[in-house]
């Protein structure tokens, strides 16, 4: 059992009165009569002498049946269909995701849910305040808590919808500070219920009113895309895409790819309703450039109908190997393919001209500033020493990591370890007992695998997964890959592009728009523009310098825009928000207060009677 | 006191009036009221043959010229009319503006007084008894208490209009007081009366052992019984309200009860039946019946009311 309203048990404060009340003695008068003879009579003959008497007019009888009426009135628990109680505050959180762009309410849901939004702000009444949050891939504050209806209007005027997946949790945790020393106030959502971001937010009794927008769900989706070096023929490019039928009925469409805006494909597919189509196109490229995916089907959603990706074109990584003398990991690295390797018995003291620089067992007088694979050595502040480990047990390792990818270290089997304690900068992939194995992280801007045991005091470099696990650390650690996962990204995270030392400002070109200075922070290489609200093509230039980054939309939660009814929040499920517009006015409230009072009044009138 | 009582103009009034007896006197006593007796009056009742030893100034001369035969006229023998006025005493009778009891003796007094214009034997006897022990109490001294018997008593056995005044002023000067118990009271009464006749009864008649046995026991003496109810103006309308602790004067019994202004009807709906059914309790047994508050005029009630339920004429 639970009780709405806990506090109520302090009425169970009246229960005294009521006893004190019957404590009080009735103070009787005392008459002297001449007989009480008459006085028997009469209280005999008004007493019930027959079981059932003729019904005479008594207001007592009339007040105690309005007493019942109204109890049983009230315990119907009555309510009027309307608006709560106004509150002070409202936030109004428009979710501007890409699901909103969905047209199945016409002209699209975030529209629909902007003239709501605006109807409440024209409700607004005197001494009621209301904050408008933007809820996308970063949460705006569109309008910070005022009256001004005028002000309301225009910040949500000025909202507009993005191509990124909304961060409700976000919106939600900023809204609940918003009103956190508010007691009346209330949080309207204004959403198609396709959100992320609320499995950690706990609902801690929120008021929340969820304003449900949106119909139906007709959406084809391509929700992957990828380009990878055909592993069968590497002069060839392979495109990995899924494209989803998120429909109630088969689709047939096709799905076209276009390079640099010539169509290299045109692929007719027939996907089952519900089902997701994986496509791979192979196919040859030249030069740097941007590979996109459309298919042909006209849906409610169109802002996933085709995406793009940024694909570099594979050039041979730089490895510099610093042994002094280490076939096994000589022959792991060149087995990687693509790979230009040198190796030295010390490290040059400038080790700019390669990609990877392996340091086996060897310390460098200057350290590399670029990615590192460093066996047994470490940078002096990289890790915190807690001695030798002798015959340190493999006892579990990332497997999900990059890095481990088909790597099984079963059977592996250690002499000895450098002790460390984990680093905070480093993910460990390999550990012991005793202390991390590998670790792999990066510090500042410079990637970093290090090994802490000697490759020939272990049995691993005799096992197949050491060669993987070399193939995936130079892949790792390869720049162009760093380069190439930056030059995508999604809808609402920042481009961040490395510069060079000194460049102040940097030019960007969103979609559709002209060129923007975008200032870099003095001292700062890394370039970072957070505008990224459209998919596309984001022209990037400086100084001679011209690239582009494609910022794309894929997000499933977005493209499976079903409008929901409920909003799940928090892992137990326990806590969910309603679609009511309007909440139950309950009145019995007001009833019980009314029969109360009937309850008073009938007792002064019973008392005035024998007054 | 007797001044109080009845105003000279009352009695003058009273003079005019007389007691009706319902039936013929059975006294022994001279009086002046007819009897089956024969006797010397002058009302002729009958005539009778002469028998050897007869009064020969009583023979029927003219009878005897007729019929040649002797006759002796015979007269009706008048009597006196016993009265018997019992008068309520008790604590309960002393309620009321004017009090029962007050207005019960003047009424007393003047039927009393009709009486003994009408020469007939008035006893006025007051239940219940003089108790010493309850005088004691009151803090009276042994004084008053013998005076009080002795008033009681010289109000027993009174005939004459010469003694009028003397009853008057004699029935002005006891008191009441006491417990009393209606039926035990007038049940000895008529053991110790010698003689029956008119028996009146003053008293509210609100005893809590009721009023049939007493009644019954005067009308099995064979006296002819009129009923004289005196009840006080707040026993019929009360006057107090809320929640009460009613305490009976006499018993000291207590009562609980929760009244208000809307209930003094039903109350007084109560009083009515009450005195319905002592009413009809009389009629059944020839008794006279007459209910009066004690606020009412005396005048009234003696020149009017009780002509008119034919105690007085």
């Amino acid at each position: 059992m639970n009780f709405l309203t806990p506090l109520a048990a302090w009425f169970a404060a009246t229960i005294p009165v009521v006893v004190l009340f019957y404590l009080l003695k009735r103070r009787r008068v005392v008459l002297k009569v001449p007989s009480t003879v008459l006085w028997q009579k009469y209280l005999a003959e008004t007493q019930a002498s027959a079981p059932f008497q003729k019904l005479r007019k008594n207001w007592l009888l009339f007040l105690q049946i309005l007493l019942l009426a109204l109890a049983v009135f009230g315990l119907t628990r009555p309510f009027f269909a309307g608006q709560q109680t106004p509150s002070s505050l409202r936030v109004l959180i428009l979710d501007a995701s890409a699901s909103m762009q969905s047209s199945d309410v016409a002209p699209s849901r975030f529209e629909a849910a902007r003239s709501e939004a605006l109807r409440w702000v024209d409700g607004l009444k005197p001494g009621q305040s209301m904050v408008v949050l933007q809820a996308g891939p970063r949460t705006e504050v569109r309008q910070s808590a005022t009256s001004d209806r005028q002000a309301l209007r225009r910040a949500l005027q000025a909202a507009a919808v993005t191509d990124g997946p909304a961060r409700a949790g976000e919106a939600l945790k900023m809204a609940e500070s918003l009103i956190r020393d508010v007691s009346d106030a209330e949080i309207h959502l204004f959403s198609d219920g396709a959100i992320s971001g609320l499995e950690t937010f706990e609902n801690h009794n929120l008021p929340l009113v969820f304003h449900r927008v949106g119909e139906r769900l007709n959406n084809v989706a391509i929700t992957s895309l990828d380009v990878r070096t055909n592993p069968e023929n590497p002069n060839q490019r392979a495109v990995f895409a899924s494209v989803a039928n998120l429909t109630a009925a088969p689709v047939a469409t096709t799905v076209e790819l276009g390079f640099a805006g010539d169509t290299l494909d045109v692929r007719p597919v027939t996907i089952p309703a519900g089902e997701t189509e994986s496509l791979v196109f192979l196919v040859s490229q030249q030069a740097d450039g941007e590979f996109t995916v459309r298919h042909t089907t006209a849906d409610d959603l169109s802002v996933d109908n085709q995406s793009s990706v940024m694909s570099l074109l594979p050039r041979p990584v730089k490895v510099l190997l610093v042994s002094r003398g280490n076939r096994f990991l000589e022959k792991a690295i060149r087995s990687v393919g693509a790979v230009d390797l040198s190796t030295v018995g010390e490290a040059p003291l400038d080790t700019a001209a390669w990609d990877v620089v392996v340091l086996d067992d060897v310390a460098p007088t200057v350290w590399p500033r670029g990615n590192v694979l460093a066996v047994r050595v470490a940078e002096p502040d990289w890790f915190e020493a807690t001695g030798a480990v002798r015959a340190p047990p493999v006892v579990d390792w990332k497997s999900t990591h990059p890095l481990l990818r088909f790597v099984n270290l079963d059977n592996v089997q250690v002499a000895e370890a450098s002790g460390v304690k984990t680093p905070r900068w480093g993910t460990v992939l390999v550990e012991s007992p005793q202390t991390p194995l590998v670790v792999a992280g990066e510090v500042g801007r410079q990637r970093v695998v290090w090994i802490g045991f000697d490759l020939l005091a272990s049995n691993w470099p005799l096992r197949v997964s050491f060669p993987m696990f070399v193939a995936n650390a130079i892949e790792w650690l390869n720049p162009a890959t760093t380069s190439a996962e930056r030059r995508n990204v999604r809808a609402g995270e920042p481009i961040r592009l490395d510069v060079p030392e000194g460049t102040t400002a940097v030019d960007v070109r969103p979609p559709g728009e002209g060129w923007r200075s975008i200032p870099v922070n003095q001292g700062s290489t890394e370039l970072v523009f957070g505008g990224t609200d459209r998919q596309g093509s984001y022209g990037v230039r400086w100084g001679t310098n011209e690239t582009a980054v494609v910022v794309r939309a894929l997000d499933v939660q977005e493209s499976n825009s079903t409008p929901r009814k409920e909003i799940q929040m928090g892992r137990y499920g326990g806590t969910v928000a309603t679609t009511m517009r309007s909440a139950n006015l309950e009145i019995w409230r007001w009833f019980a207060g009314v029969a109360l009072a009937v309850l008073l009044f009938e007792w002064w009138f019973y008392h005035r009677r024998t007054a | 006191m007797s001044e109080s009582l009845l105003s000279a103009k009352l009695l003058r009034q009273l003079d005019q009036l007389e007691l009706r007896a319902g039936r013929r006197s059975k006294s022994s006593g001279r009086g002046e009221r007819r009897s089956k007796a024969r006797g010397h009056s002058v009302e002729f009742a009958d005539h009778r043959s002469y028998v050897a030893g007869d009064d020969v100034r009583r023979l029927d001369w003219n009878l005897y010229g007729r019929l040649d035969r002797l006759f002796i006229k015979l007269y009706e023998e008048e009597r006196e009319l016993p009265v018997q006025i019992f008068l309520d005493a008790s604590e309960s009778m002393t309620f009321g503006t004017p009090t029962k009891f007050d207005f019960a003796r003047r009424l007393a007094a003047a039927v009393g007084y009709v009486a003994l214009c009408g020469f007939d034997r008035v006893t006025v006897r007051l239940f219940p008894e003089l108790n010493p022990g309850s005088a004691g109490e009151r803090g009276e001294n042994a004084g008053g208490v013998l005076g009080e018997a002795a008033y009681r008593s010289a109000l027993r056995g009174v005939q004459g209009k010469k003694l009028a005044t003397g009853f008057i002023q004699n029935l002005g000067r006891v008191r009441a007081g006491g417990v009393g118990d209606f039926n035990e009271s007038l049940r000895l009464c008529a053991l110790q009366t010698r003689q029956a006749g008119l028996a009146i009864v003053f008293s509210d008649l609100l005893d809590p052992k009721g009023y049939a046995a007493g009644l019954d026991a005067l009308l099995a003496r064979g006296f002819h019984v009129h009923v004289v109810q005196v009840m006080a103006r707040e026993e019929l309308e009360p006057v107090s309200f809320g929640d009460l602790r009613l305490v009976d004067s006499e018993t000291g019994g207590e009562q609980e009860v929760t009244f208000g202004r809307f209930r003094v009807k039903a109350y007084r709906q109560v009083v009515e039946n009450y005195t319905q059914k002592l009413r009809e309790f009389c009629r059944a047994r020839g008794i006279g019946f007459f209910r009066v508050t004690s606020d009412t005029m005396l005048e009234s009630v003696l020149l009017k009311d009780l002509r008119e339920c034919a105690l007085l004429a």
